[in-house]
């Protein structure tokens, strides 16, 4: 098997869940579920032409979902294109969406704040599709957007193309938090790529040096687009950067739930108590190619892929949830139909939903006030109108 | 009463708008206990302390990417580029993610970006330049350049409260050349309006910062030769100030352009361009524009005023178009 110096697939799955809250576990399962539905569903639509472009999650689940867990109300939370775990499990309430998988007790403070989940699935169906429905109304794509609803508990900013570039922006948001005196923190997540790009470099020595309390996670699936860690950087471990900085560094295993979601707390815990940053490396296995259908995945050498497929999370977690006894295959299952039959109303709802109004595209670029007055002012042929 | 100078007026912008508003903090390099290299900042940080007044290490894109970050949930941040020329290393954030963020999600963007600009003081390629137009063509940014210390108070306040990014060009050569009495109370300059500086009939210059100066100058030589000179300083450059503009150029029927930037794809292009297109029928000459040549800035002074848009090549151009 050719695998590259720093391709080495994760160890096998042979960490069993720690005694980890029965709530956060049913939590983790459900929305890993729904987010490998929401993928599955969107892979399957690209594949025959239905939405222009794709970029699966499929991997990443157990490390958007097991940080994102330990996230409170009113934390931020800084997300790229393989996020979607961290997005739904940051602004659903899941004993609203489903009822029948959660038990009284499951709802939680931060779930009563937040608004009826179906309505936000919608939302997100809808700005998937480009609609009018979505965030964006259709001026921009998937993930690029945010949403701060302090009155909602969520505080999240979403990418732009430039990937790298959202991780000063992680750190504005933490600093705002040092300014207002509170104790909450920032989640920002980062695919390893990014790592090469200067303002990873910037944003954390700001952090560092103003001991900001975000917590950068690192999604490290090997490949950038079609470039391997090998013609990436030459450091051993991605989070070897972090004493360079003057913060915590960890790499953990991706795919361990119990690794992720402890080493997560840790760092929140650090951050909410003073400690300043974490550069939290997550190894993922490169399960998809960079976008669904445009040929990086076909870079991967044939045996690499294959190493990795049989790293799927859910499998794992869920393996790991039947030998721990927090769920028997019955469970599995309804958690699985549960979530593939919500993502499935979600996107048929969104597929009858109306195109944006072209008015959207003219929209203004200016916040109302004085210079949107004087931008209005402007003759047409600048307005473009 | 005390003259007020350039720089003085910002830092009276900044401290007044610090005190009256707790969401307003300045972050750059040097500005803190050093107050900055023209000392902009002098006796902020002793005032209102390292979260509201931030050193940043030595930083331009992650430095804005911060401050966008922190103007998402509810921050104003002044942001002070040591010189307008480091903005570059920012330019990314500011055109990408500063610029398009309120058109994307609709959630504003209140910053002031503080650009130290221009040449006249030998400082060389790197130290001199006029950035303007590499924002103005960028959706989404208001740029504002005023020439005097009393718009330079008024815009700046009016900037820090707009809830959108505002790139601030601060004139150097200004700084402590320009001073004037100013009254206390709350002076705001509106965002978005020229300013009629000195009527006239004969001949339009459209103008703003330390070149506004120079075409007063030159202005006032040529009304000793009988022509009559309008002087419109622009002050803010987008969104623009049309009506001003388009009423005084059907007055005088003839224009000229001054601004210290290079001069291809400079600012006076995209006004040539609208005045051509919205006042074809009035002007009686070329849109002529006098701006500085193709070139870095060089070090040599001397070398670096041949290049300058000054008074002399003002005033010459004045008169080839005053004969149309």
């Amino acid at each position: 098997m050719v695998v590259s110096t720093h391709s080495k697939p994760p160890p096998p799955p042979t960490a069993v869940l720690a005694d980890t809250d029965p709530r956060v576990l049913r939590r983790a399962h459900f929305f890993m579920r729904l987010s490998r539905a929401w993928d599955s569903r969107f892979e399957a639509m690209a594949r025959v032409g239905r939405i222009g472009r794709w970029y699966s999650a499929v991997g990443n689940e157990c490390t958007t979902v097991g940080t994102a867990l330990a996230l409170g109300a009113n934390d931020s939370l800084s997300t790229v294109h393989r996020d979607l775990g961290a997005v739904l499990t940051t602004y659903l309430d899941p004993t609203r969406l489903a009822p029948a998988l959660f038990e009284d007790g499951d709802q939680t403070a931060w779930d009563v704040l937040r608004p009826p989940p179906q309505a936000l699935l919608d939302t997100l169906a809808n700005q998937v599709f480009g609609r009018r429905g979505g965030f964006t109304r259709g001026v921009d794509r998937s993930f690029h957007y945010g949403l701060i609803k302090p009155e909602w508990g969520i505080r999240h900013v979403g990418m732009i193309s430039h990937l790298g570039a959202m991780i000063p922006v992680a750190a504005g948001l933490a600093l705002a938090n040092v300014q207002d005196g509170t104790d909450r923190a920032v989640l920002g997540f980062i695919g390893e790529g990014a790592t090469s790009q200067g303002d990873f470099h910037e944003a954390l020595n700001l952090a560092g040096v103003m001991k900001l309390p975000l917590i950068l996670v690192v999604e490290n699936n090997r490949y950038a687009f079609s470039t391997p860690l090998s013609e990436q950087y030459a450091c051993e471990k991605l989070s070897d950067r972090a004493p360079g900085y003057g913060i915590a560094g960890e790499t953990v295993d991706g795919l361990d739930f119990d690794a992720v979601h402890a080493a997560m707390n840790r760092a929140i815990e650090r951050a909410r108590t003073g400690y300043g940053a974490t550069l939290l490396e997550c190894m993922l296995p490169r399960m998809r190619g960079h976008a669904e259908g445009d040929g990086s995945y076909e870079m991967i050498p044939a045996a690499e892929r294959e190493e990795y497929l049989k790293q799927d999370p859910l499998v794992r977690f869920e393996a790991s949830l039947l030998a721990r006894g927090h769920a028997d295959q019955q469970r599995v299952e309804r958690v699985t139909a549960t979530a593939r039959d919500i993502i499935e109303d979600a996107v048929e709802r969104a597929l009858l939903t109306e195109e944006p109004s072209l008015a959207e595209a003219t929209r203004p670029v200016f916040a109302p006030g004085e210079v949107a007055t004087a931008f209005a002012r402007q003759s047409t042929e600048v307005t473009g109108g | 009463m005390a003259e007020t100078t350039y720089i003085d007026a910002i830092r009276r912008a900044l401290g007044e708008e610090m005190d009256r508003d707790a969401s307003v903090f300045l972050m750059g390099q040097d500005i803190a206990a050093f107050g900055g290299p023209f000392r902009a900042s002098r006796g902020l940080f002793e005032k209102h302390g390292r979260l509201r007044v931030i050193n940043t290490p030595l930083m331009e894109s992650g430095a804005v990417g911060a401050a966008l970050g922190a103007a998402l949930v509810g921050k104003r941040p002044v942001l002070e580029m040591q010189f307008a020329d480091f903005v570059s290393c920012g330019f990314n954030q500011i055109v990408n993610n500063v610029a398009k963020t309120y058109y994307r999600w609709e959630t504003p963007v209140p910053m002031v970006i503080r650009l130290p600009f221009g040449g006249g003081s030998g400082a060389g390629p790197f130290h001199s330049q006029s950035p303007e137009a590499w924002f103005a063509h960028t959706p989404g940014l208001c740029v504002v350049a005023p020439s005097t210390p009393r718009d330079a108070l008024g815009m700046l306040k009016a900037a820090i409260r707009d809830p959108n990014p505002v790139i601030f060009l601060e004139h150097r050569f200004l700084y402590r050349r320009e001073k004037e009495e100013l009254p206390a109370g709350d002076l705001l300059t509106p965002l978005g309006r020229a300013n009629i500086v000195r009527e006239g009939t004969d001949v339009t210059i459209l103008s703003w910062s330390w070149t506004l100066h120079e075409s007063l100058a030159a202005a006032a030589e040529l009304a000793r030769e009988g022509v009559s000179v309008e002087v419109i300083d622009l002050r803010t450059l987008t969104p623009l100030d049309e009506d001003t503009i388009f009423t005084s150029v059907r007055k005088t029927s003839k224009v000229l352009i001054v601004h210290e930037a290079t001069v291809t794809a400079g600012f006076g292009a995209e006004l040539a361009a609208r005045i051509a297109d919205q006042c074809f029928e009035w002007l009686d000459g070329p849109v002529r524009r006098v701006a500085y040549a193709d070139r870095p800035s060089p070090y040599n002074k001397k070398l670096e005023q041949s290049l300058l848009p000054g008074r002399e090549r003002i005033t010459a151009a004045l008169r080839k178009l005053a004969r149309y």
